[in-house]
């Protein structure tokens, strides 16, 4: 590759959407075109402010626009919440590789996705709608912390109108004054609510480290090959390429080797879970 | 190819004239104390070839603390490094491998080594720290230098390795005569080179290095943290290692243009490798001490089938802990071959 990887792409910001007190989805319009498989992640970049690594929610089929939804959690990402339609950020990638839509074919699909983790699985999810046809059964479970906090709210009824995609949702707890009735308790809890042949089919996992782990030894126990879970890894990604050397899980670079990653190829990792 | 010493210096002399060979900079070792330096030649002062590493690694000459990857600015800049020594050059083939040959290319690298030609020398002295035998390394190149030279009386030896290199003869030939080598020259640089190799086998005979590398990940990790505990974490060794290229990209855009700054990090820091939430995979000092040695003996080799130390023993003149790698790996190694046996 002899392109330049720490070339910029203007994206003008077309329209942001508060989908929970702390997680605002800014919509995109990049100046050249921007293609990605879903899973691979792009390093987004406020001018003045800085740069940091997202994975992009929207469907990877659709050309219209980028979604990116991002929760306020540092300094970047406080400056991403005060961006308004109009404003210009810079894109680059996108790095890294894809879950192996290929590979799932005629399965069925179990999704996981806790808080924020649920930019990157809808992303999975809506390119999987998007072609709905080549895929069995879609079951997606939804964890937060409260009902508050349950991002995509809008948009689940029209998930669920699709032939064979169940989705559950839970939250941790329903503080007073709010309304919720689906379930409650932690993401963990709603695998023993679903019915799915384990045995040769992908499990993706995507959320905060301890949610990922627990959610992963869950379906461990449930029956699935730690070859079938998958695993959307997130670390601190500057360059996206594999030459800053920030993200390594032992030899493997998160940015390059993943961030999707199977259970069973980093499980003997240290700390992957941090 | 044999050309007596004083025309190289005065090819030298003309190449950084505007009449000259059209180099923008002539960059030589020189002396001060014990130390060398690479500093840009300037015909007033006799340059230092023929002795051990400088002080600052080769790498920065290519791969700087301080660089805009975005956008790049070209322009028509031609460099010539003089007295490079093996080890640094080992070490530039580690990160070709890194930098240019592998799934990305970073595009100033890749221009400062191409507008960089490259005369190396070889070491007929050894300094305190110097380790390359250790590390299968030899104390002359045996490739990836344009020109080398040995010296040989008031004459270097020229050998030729690369295009640049013809093309540097070429312009040396414009200044000064060569002819061709004796045979007794050649068996006199032979001799020289293996007594350098024997003084490092010498002063290195203290540490037994073998080759079972990949095992250190499974040495007891409290073994690590005996020699851990004079580490302030300052990050000099990675600092000043001829194979670490871990940085930052440093954002410095602003509203016109969007601009991409690339600068030196270690993974030896606080912070070096913390999420966004707040955690860290290597939070505590001696994970990160342990980290430099698995990534230069393990994670590099597998990478770029090259080894990320190359034995020029920077680090441990410049450890304010006095942390000797040399130390270290021996102790590392022998635990392994104990567990082994």
């Amino acid at each position: 590759m002899s392109a330049n990887p720490f070339a910029v792409n203007s994206a003008q910001i077309t329209d942001v959407i508060q989908e929970s007190p702390s997680i605002k989805t800014l919509r995109l319009d990049p100046k050249d075109k921007f293609e990605f498989s879903t899973g691979q992640f792009a390093e987004l970049t406020v001018p003045d402010k800085g740069e940091a690594p997202f994975t992009p929610s929207s469907s990877m089929y659709n050309t219209d626009y980028i979604d990116i939804t991002i929760m306020k959690t540092g300094f970047v990402t406080n400056h991403i919440h005060q961006l308004e339609p109009g404003n210009r950020v810079g894109l680059r990638g996108p790095f890294g590789n894809e879950y192996p839509l290929e590979d799932w074919k005629n399965k069925d699909i179990l999704i996981m996705g806790g808080g924020v983790g649920m930019a990157p699985t809808r992303s999975l999810l809506l390119s999987l709608l998007d072609r709905k046809e080549d895929f069995n059964r879609i079951i997606y479970l939804v964890g937060a912390r409260t009902p508050k906090d349950m991002i995509y709210k809008d948009e689940v009824e029209d998930w669920r109108k699709y032939k064979d995609v169940e989705i559950i949702r839970g939250v941790d707890e329903v503080p007073e004054g709010q309304e919720w009735n689906e379930e409650v308790g932690l993401i963990t809890t709603l695998i023993e609510k679903i019915d799915i042949n384990p045995e040769n089919n992908p499990a993706v996992v995507c959320g905060p480290p301890v949610m990922m782990k627990f959610s992963t030894l869950e379906l461990i126990d449930y029956g699935y090959s730690e070859e079938n879970i998958y695993l959307s890894m997130e670390k601190k990604m500057y360059c996206g390429h594999g030459q800053c050397r920030h993200c390594m899980i032992g030899n493997y670079y998160t940015c390059k080797d993943g961030p999707v990653f199977t259970y069973h190829q980093i499980k003997d990792e240290e700390n992957i879970w941090k | 190819m044999l050309i007596p010493k004083e025309h190289f210096f005065q090819f030298l002399k003309s190449s950084v004239s505007k009449e000259g060979s059209g180099f923008s900079e002539v960059i030589l070792p020189y002396k001060n104390d014990d130390d060398l330096f690479f500093i840009n030649y300037s015909g007033q002062r006799e340059p230092a070839l023929n002795y051990y590493r400088t002080i600052d690694p080769l790498r920065i000459y290519f791969y700087f603390p301080r660089e805009k990857v975005y956008p790049i600015e070209t322009d028509n800049y031609k460099r010539l490094i003089v007295g490079a020594t093996a080890c640094d050059l080992r070490a530039l083939n580690l990160l070709d491998k890194a930098l240019v040959k592998g799934d990305f290319t970073d595009p100033v690298y890749n221009d400062w080594r191409k507008s960089t030609y490259i005369i190396s020398a070889d070491c007929e002295e050894i300094a305190d720290t110097c380790h390359c035998t250790l590390l299968n390394g030899k104390p002359y190149p045996d490739n990836n230098y344009d020109i080398n030279l040995s010296s040989y009386e008031d004459n270097f030896v020229l050998q030729i390795g690369s295009k640049k290199g013809e093309e540097l003869l070429e312009m040396l030939e414009k200044t000064g005569k060569t002819k061709e080598e004796s045979e007794a020259v050649k068996e006199r640089i032979e001799k020289n080179r293996s007594s350098v190799v024997e003084d490092l086998r010498e002063q290195n005979k203290d540490f037994n290095y073998n080759e079972d590398y990949t095992q250190i990940r499974n040495v007891d990790p409290d073994k690590w943290w005996e020699d851990q505990e004079e580490c302030i974490g300052c990050g000099a060794c990675t600092n000043i290692c001829p194979t670490c290229y871990c940085m930052i990209l440093n954002d410095e855009s602003n509203q016109q243009e969007f601009i991409k700054v690339r600068s030196q990090d270690s993974c030896q820091l606080h912070g070096y490798s913390k999420v966004a939430a707040g955690d860290s995979p290597r939070p505590k000092m001696r994970d990160r001490f342990r980290n430099r040695y698995l990534c230069k003996f393990e994670y590099m080799k597998e990478d770029f089938d090259e080894l990320g130390c190359v034995g020029c023993g920077r680090c441990i003149d410049s450890c304010a802990g006095e942390i000797d790698i040399r130390e270290v790996m021996h102790k590392m190694l022998n635990q392994v071959k104990q567990k082994k046996a």
